[in-house]
Formats: C-alpha cells, structure tokens, sequence
C-alpha cells in the first residue's frame, strides 16, 4: 500500500477552512468582502448565536447569474482575476476563489442572488442540487449555518456566544471603517445594534469607534509620490492598555502589518509610556502593484515591494502630526527655594557674599524647615492647599531636626512629574508616578485574595464599553470580584462599576476597569487568577497611581517619600525602572564647577 | 502721581482678600500681579486666576483722572505685612514703577500695564438672580463643601451643585463614595437655575463670606456666576457639566432608624479611628436592640471598641464606613442630635438632622 495518496477533495477544503474559517468573525469578514466586490451600496449582516448558528449577509450588489452559482461555492472559482498578471495588481478583496467553499465545507450554506434584470433570482445550497428559483431583490443574500456542525472537535474552540459576537462586530467594524460610503446594518438575535448610514470619514469614525476617540486624535493626512497616509492618530494621553485600538488598512483592507505597527510605535515613542498603546485608524493608499496581498490566508498581513519606504513615510507622516508644540502653559514653573528664603535681593547688587557660609548641621535644616513651613501656610493661604489630605505631619510639626531621612524631605514637583528632596548627601529626585506605583502594587499584593476591603460607589463610574468589553466583564465577573470590583452591564452598550478595592477608592474608576478587561481579555475564566494575578494587580497599582501632572502639596510628597522609605523593592517600579535618583552634593559642584 | 494715602491696615485688608486666588506657581506673568486703579476717591484692586476674579476697594484714594497699574501681589503683601502696625502708606506711580513709602521706608516695584491684565467679561444670557444673608449661604456651603471632589476625573464633581428652583436654594457636593445636600429658603420664588461652582471658588467664598446677616447678591448666569458682598465682587467661571441626579441617591424609607448624640458619636469613631487601617480608615457599625459598637481592627491585630446607648428597636446589622466619612458630616455640623438610617451592609446609609428637612447625608458603606 502506497505511504503517500491524495487527500479527498472534502478533505482539503476542510483543511483550508481551517486556515480561513477560524470562527464566526471569519464567515463575516468573507461574505462582506464579496458584498463589497460586488459593488454593493448597502451591506447587512444578521447574526444569530454570536454568528454560530447563523450569518446572513445580504446585499444591493451585482449579483450572480445562475449558470454561476454553483460554481461560485466551487473551489478555485472566481471571477475576480483571471491571470498571474491580474494577481499582481488585485483592487478587490477576493481573488483565490476559495472562501465560500472552504465556508460550506465547515457549516451549511444557502446561496441566493439575482443580476440586475434577471426576471427572478436563484437559489443553491451545497448540496450540489441544481439552483431553484427564489424571491429576492437585486443582489444576494449568503446564509451560513451551523458553523462546525460536521467538524465537533472544532466547535469546542469557540467561546461563549457574548465572546464570539464581539468578534464577528469587530470585523464588521473593520471593513466598514474602511467604507465610508456604504451603508451598513448589523443585528444580533433578531435585534439591530448598528446603523451606519453612508457618509464622510469623519463620520464613519465616530459611528464606529466613538466621539471620544476622534475627539483626543490628530488628523493625518500625507502624501508622497504614489503613498498616502490619512486617517486619526490619538493623542499620547488617550493611549490605551490594550492592542484594541489599532487600525490599519492599506487600500481599503484591514491588515495587522509588522512593518506598519513598527514605525507608528516608532513615532509615538518618544511620547508614550512603554506599556502603553496608542490608539489610531490609519489608511495606508500605495499602487496595488507596489504591495503584495497573498501572503497571508486571510490576507491580514501584505509584503511591500519597497519596505523601507513605506516605514519611513509612515513613521514622519505620525510623527509629525503628533509633535505639535506643547503650549508652555501647561508645566507648572519649578519654584527654587531662594525664591522663598528670607529676603535676597538681586546678587549684582548685592554687597554680601552670595552664598550663607555653613554654621554646622542645624544651621540647612532649620532654614528648610522655614521653608516647609512657609510652604505650608502659603498653601493655607491661596485655599488651594490639601484641605481633605490627612497626611502625616510635615515635618516642621514635630520639630524633628535630627538628620533627613533617606529620601529627604521635599522640596518642589518638577514639571509634574519628579518630587525634588533633599537628604543629608543632596538631591532626590523622586519618580512620583513609578514610586507609588510600587507602594500601591506592594500592598495589592498583600490584600486577601478573595475578600479585599471594597468600597461602594454612591454614583457608579459609567463608561461606555465595547461589545468585547461587555462580553469579558460578564465572562470574568467572578475574577474581577476577587480583586474587589462589582462590575455590570449598565445599558446595551454600557458598563458600570458599582464597588471599587479600598485601595484604590480614588483611582480613575473607568479607565482602570477597562485596562483589566483589556487584560483578561482571550483568558480562559476559570484561570486567570492563579495564573496572573500579580500582572493584574500591576494593572490596578499602574492605574490607580497619582498621574503625571497632579499637583502635589508638600505635605502629600513628604507622605509619599516616607512610604517609599518602608515599602519593599521600592526602589524600582514595577516596569523595572528606577523611582528616585541621588544627586550628590559633591557631584552637584562638579557639574557647576565649584571647589576647583 | 499718588495712588493713595492711607492707615496700612486700610489696604492691607482688601489686598488679603483678592490675592487669596493668585496661585504661587504662574505660568503668565501677569497672573501673579494685582492691579490697582484709582478711580473717583476709591483705589479698586483686582485679582484673577483666569477661573475667578475678586474686585474690591480701598477707600481714600487720591483725586485726579482714573489711573491704573499692576504690580506683583505677593510681594505687596509681604511689604504691607513687613511694616509697622498702624502706619501711614503712600502708593505712587512714578516712571512705570510703583513706589511704597512708609516713615524712612522706599520700596520700588516693577508693574506691568493694566491693559494687558485679563478681566472677565461679563456673561450674557440668561440669569437669575437673588439675595440671601452672607451668614445663611455661608452656612449653605459649609453643611456641604466638604463632600466635593477633589481632582477627580468626572471634572463636574470637582464642584459644589446650587439650584435655584421656586423659593428653594439648593447645595449639592459628591464625590461619588458620599453626598451632602442642604436647603435654605427664599422669600420670592425664582426662575430654575442649575450650576456647578469650582471647588476653588467654593473654598474661595467661605473664607470671605462674614458671619453675620449682611446681604449677599448672586448672579447665575450662563458659564458665569457672579457674588456681591460688602465691597467684594468675585466673578467664576462655571463647571460645565451634568451633576448626578442628586435626588435618586438620597434613600427613602430606609427601615432601622436611631438617634445618637452628635459629639458622643463624633468622639467615639475619633477614638476608634486611631486604629483602623490607615490606608483605607475601615470601621464597622454593629448595631444591636438598645446599643450601637464600633470597633475597628488595624494590620497589627490591633483593636478598638466603643459602646453607645440608643433606643433602637429593630434587626440588628453590621456593616462597614471609611471612618473620614462618617468624621466629615459630624464635624461640620453644629446640631446636638443626629438620626441615622440604614437598611442592609450594602446599601447606603443615610445621616440627618431630626425635624430638620434642609440637611441629608448619604454615605456609602465599606466592605472591610
Ligand atoms: N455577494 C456576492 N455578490 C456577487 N457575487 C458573489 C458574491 N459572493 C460571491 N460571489 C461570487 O462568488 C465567487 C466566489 O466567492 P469566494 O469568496 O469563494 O471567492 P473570491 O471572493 O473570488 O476569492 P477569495 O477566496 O479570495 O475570497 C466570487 O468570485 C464572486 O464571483
Ligand atoms: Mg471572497
């Protein structure tokens, strides 16, 4: 008997299937593209079951003549290019003539469709029958059933049905991003959950992603030669935790590029936190014969002719648009303590020698205590000062005069972001974020794992969320209870976090819930705690941090040194970054050339 | 050319009460300054943080023909601050320098025009005014203030909520874990108005408010609100934003309800709140016929229990606060009794004044 035979014909269209029919998502993204190659105007999309008993895709398009149809759910049939030749300059999102057979191999699937003055249309099914005639408009309606039905091992892959239809709407999303001018539907279960009438870009955006997002986003629009780039990139201050936010299309098709990612994170790098991701929706337009789309089974990723380019564009055309200038208002001017000493008059002309000669230990101390305390009741004055903070006692309070602890006593905040101290061998700078960072991820740590103290929200934080969003909340309700939150669905479209962990009782409610979710995101429910608690709470310490640019009063750093003083490893950030940094006396006079 | 003569603490006290606002970290120069014009027999200052703005006057100013300057506001004040009690000061505008002269004391101080000082233009639109005691609004803010936001990210609970609505003059302050409300009456009714004052502003207003029943005039307008007492007018710019529906998170029929004495209860969770745990300050109520305990227990096994009398009759309950919370309406109430309201460990609690229907605390339990 022969060790090597062909595999039946079934067979292989199963095993493409596999390739291009991951889940219901798949079967949308494929029955959409052909609607849209058809040149349709309006495109809907029913889904039943999160689109695994059913994907109905119809459309106002050309149709198909009913010698076609059977060869339509053929394998290698297309009637989108017909040569090598056409291969290398494909407009249209389908060309290998294979989506709608490896579909029906997997699922059962109905083919309806008319031609523009055919006196009634066709129906066939994969049954191989000859087509019967059937009622429709203009177009054609593509039915897939029971996905998986004949393959059950596959069927165990899928998630629950709240997972697998944010899929299918995130491809639905995709393609219509794309499309400005098409109309799109989609429902679930009987019910409508978007409309998308055709319009401007702009509009298409805010359908499908949100005011919010556009609202915090440059526009981009380059050209150079036969490239162009246009489309949003978000602010470094709407990044995201999560990868959910990215969009890349080159030509219309939606595509997750290594080359492209790279060069926008490129540009965004001076910007953004290392873990953090930017948000953008970005399309790329290049001569179809620069880019070769058939690399890839889904065609996700493309190869260009001349990469290099291509990376160099993108990346100046991002770049640009993000650094626009920072309008200097923004940065609080650091403030020295000789603004605040006594009374020094301008140096020039001044007779004394500017600098006090040292009267032993005491002598530094007591004058920054002076200061602290100046600090404290200017503070009192403007009523700007910390008037609900029970810090501990500036250190003025007790009188303490004996030596500075380690990190020193603060001084200032410095453009928002480092807490300058001074201790007995001179400056610290403070990383004020990185700092309690540590502080907070210590102590999540330490809390109970199951029964964290949590506090009730009188007015629950409300955000809109994603379908994914919804979908992981409801799926990991459980995970996010042992870390102290109550989340629920809120409205079709909304989540609501109603108890938030003690510890966190301040943080920004919505954007930490989200970035957990972004988290938990494809986690099998049952583990995710076991496996990556301490990487959630990372999360949590992350978000629930003062951010850059909160103003801090004195009182409220010296509270933070001397919490980074008894916390363990506080010395670096969770990301493994330093938090503070010393500055020596003696190197401070090098720099300014003193003692030589 | 003489700005004005006059007793140091003549100017010294309307300088204190504008440059209350002008923040110590500037990022436009001007900002730091107060302007001076002379205008009829009065000197006017004016300070702004491009928020708000306080305008008062000094009286005695010299005659001549309206002039005006500004001139850094901290250290005028420093200087007024520096020099003797009870003596005479001489403001002059000589040369684009503004010289202080006091006895054998000179000062010359740097100004910068008045033209380029930024004002607030007056709002227009729709307003709706009205007249209350300084000392009633003053009390108005302080049954509330304490509960606003403090830089949080839903910006409109950085703020204190008045509504205007009939003859009713609402207060409303949440940060989301907890709300005050508070009521005073007005004698004709008015036209609905909703706004949301900075915190700042709020802070701003109790420490001039007086005491006392002289009257203070406010303007509601539209992103503007304006404040006339005595010889200050300070003029905000509004929270722009929709306030939580106050209304919906205030509890009705709430079933187990005691009486407690205001100071017992303060100093008792005074006392207990020594050793909760300082990160998140939990206390627990345990609540039982006849006697309310609170105890708490910190991360060192520590404990502490207090025991209070009540004629409570009802189903016992244990249920958990941040103690601040709890600290916060008791101390900025003046009444000798309050009444509590509960219903179970995870609804919220709901703190009152008997026979008083103008105040309503509402707090959201901890679960420790
Ligand atoms: N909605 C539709 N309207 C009109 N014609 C369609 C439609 N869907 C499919 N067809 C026809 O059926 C053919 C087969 O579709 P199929 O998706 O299997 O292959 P393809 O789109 O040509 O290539 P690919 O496998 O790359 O998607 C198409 O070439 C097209 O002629
Ligand atoms: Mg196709």
């Amino acid at each position: 008997m022969s060790a090597i035979h062909l595999l039946p014909d079934a067979l292989i269209s199963q095993i493409a299937a596999g390739e291009v029919v991951e889940r219901p998502a798949s079967i949308v993204k494929e029955l959409m593209e052909n609607s849209l190659d058809a040149a349709a105007s309006e495109v809907s999309v029913q889904l039943a079951e999160g689109g695994v008993r059913l994907v109905r895709v119809s459309d106002n398009g050309c149709g198909i003549d009913r010698e076609d149809l059977a060869l339509a759910l053929a394998r290698h049939a297309t009637s989108k290019i017909a040569s090598l030749d056409d291969l290398e300059r494909v407009g249209s999102f389908g060309f290998r003539g294979e989506a709608l057979a490896a579909i029906a191999s997997v699922a059962r699937v109905t083919l309806a469709s008319r031609r523009a003055g055919a006196p009634h249309a066709w129906r066939v099914d994969d049954r191989g029958a000859a087509p019967e005639p059937a009622a429709l408009g203009s177009g054609s309606v593509v039915e897939v059933a029971d996905l998986y039905f004949n393959t059950p091992a596959r069927r165990k892959f899928l998630r629950t049905e709240a997972t697998e239809y944010a899929h299918c709407e995130e491809s639905f999303r995709r393609i219509a991003l794309a499309r400005p001018q098409v109309l799109f539907q989609l429902q679930h279960n009987g019910r409508t959950l978007h409309r998308w009438a055709p319009g401007s870009h702009e509009q298409r955006l805010a359908d499908a992603l949100g005011g919010e997002f556009a609202a915090h986003a440059r526009h981009i629009d380059a050209q150079a030669g036969n490239l162009r780039l246009s489309g949003l990139a978000a602010l470094p201050a709407y990044s995201r935790a999560g990868r959910d936010l990215q969009y890349c299309f080159v030509n219309g098709r939606f595509v997750r590029d290594r080359l492209l990612s790279h060069a926008i994170r490129e540009a965004y790098r001076d910007v953004l936190h290392g873990s953090r991701h930017p948000a953008y929706v970005l399309f790329l337009e290049i001569d179809p014969a620069m880019v070769d789309v058939n690399v890839h089974p889904a065609k996700t990723e493309v190869r260009f002719r001349d990469a290099r380019a291509v990376h160099q564009f993108v990346f100046h055309a991002v770049e640009r648009a993000l650094a626009v200038p920072q309008h200097a208002g923004s940065a609080p001017r650091p403030e020295t303590p000789s603004q605040v000493g006594a009374a020094p008059t301008t140096p020039a002309r001044s007779a004394m020698s500017p600098r006090q000669t040292a009267l032993g230990v005491e002598q530094p101390v007591a004058t920054y205590l002076e200061f602290v305390a100046t600090a404290i009741s200017r503070d009192a004055d403007t009523g700007s000062a910390a008037q609900d903070i029970d810090a501990s006692p500036p250190a003025a309070a007790d009188n303490d005069v004996s030596p500075a602890p380690p990190l020193g006593h603060a001084l200032a905040q410095l453009h928002g972001i480092y807490i300058l101290a001074q201790n007995q061998a001179g400056l610290v700078l403070v990383d004020m974020h990185a700092g309690h960072e540590r502080i907070l991820y210590e102590r999540l740590k330490a809390m109970p794992d199951g029964a964290p103290a949590t506090q009730r929200l009188l007015i629950p934080a409300v955000f809109s969320a994603s379908a994914r969003e919804l979908a992981t909340a409801l799926e990991h309700g459980e995970t996010l209870a042992r870390l102290g939150f109550e989340v629920g669905q809120a409205g079709p479209a909304e989540l609501a976090v109603r108890s938030v962990p003690a510890l966190l009782a301040r943080a920004a409610v919505a954007e930490l819930v989200r970035a957990l979710l972004a988290d938990l995101r494809d986690f099998p429910a049952a583990r995710v705690i076991e496996a990556r608690r301490n990487e959630l709470l990372a999360t949590m310490a992350c978000h629930g941090a003062v951010r850059a640019h909160r103003p801090l009063s004195v009182p409220e750093m010296n509270a933070l040194l001397r919490e980074m003083e008894t916390c363990e490893r506080a010395d670096q950030c969770n990301h493994g970054r330093p938090t503070s940094v010393q500055l020596s006396v003696a190197e401070l006079d090098r720099m300014f050339l003193r003692g030589r | 050319m003489l700005l004005i003569n006059t007793p140091k603490e003549a100017l010294q006290a309307p300088l204190q009460a504008v440059c209350g606002i002008v923040e110590r970290r500037q990022t436009l120069p001007i900002l730091a300054n107060v302007l001076l014009e002379r205008h009829d027999d009065q000197l006017v200052l004016l300070a702004t943080d491009i928020e708000m703005q306080i305008r008062t006057t000094a009286p005695g100013a010299a005659a001549g023909e309206p002039v005006a300057v500004t001139v850094g506001a901290r250290k005028l004040q420093d200087i007024l601050r520096a020099l003797p009690d009870g003596c005479e000061l001489s403001l002059l505008l000589e040369d684009k320098r503004l010289n202080v002269r006091s006895g054998k004391s000179r000062f010359s101080l740097q100004t910068l025009p008045a033209a380029d000082f930024p004002r607030m233009a007056a709002a227009d639109g729709q307003a709706v005014s009205l007249r209350v005691g300084q000392g009633a609004f003053r009390h108005l803010l302080a049954q509330v203030q304490y509960a606003m936001a403090q830089q949080d990210i839903r910006y409109y609970l950085n703020g204190l909520m008045l509504l205007v609505e009939g003859t009713e003059l609402r207060a409303v302050a949440t940060d989301g874990h907890r709300l005050a409300f508070a009521r005073t009456h007005l004698e004709t009714p008015l036209a609905r108005a909703e706004v949301i004052v900075p915190r700042k502003t709020v802070i701003e207003l109790s420490r001039l408010l007086a005491d006392a029943d002289h009257p203070l005039d406010i303007v509601l307008g539209a992103g503007q609100a304006r404040f006339a007492f005595g010889d200050i007018e300070l003029v905000t710019k509004l929270i722009d934003g929709k306030f939580p529906d106050y209304e919906r998170v205030i509890p009705q029929g709430h079933p187990k309800v005691l009486r407690l004495g205001r100071q017992a209860l303060q100093q008792a969770l005074a006392r207990v709140a020594i050793l909760t745990n300082e990160k998140f300050r939990g206390v627990r109520l345990v609540l039982d016929e006849g006697s309310l305990r609170v105890l708490s227990t910190n991360a060192d096994q520590e404990e502490a229990q207090e025991e209070l009398e009540t004629a409570y009759h009802g189903d016992p309950l244990d249920i958990g606060f941040n103690v601040t919370y709890l600290l916060d309406v008791l101390n900025n109430l003046t009444v000798s009794e309050v009444e509590c309201r509960f219903a179970d460990a995870n609804s919220s609690a709901l703190f009152t004044v008997p026979d008083d229907p103008d105040f309503s605390y509402v707090v959201m339990p901890m679960r420790i």
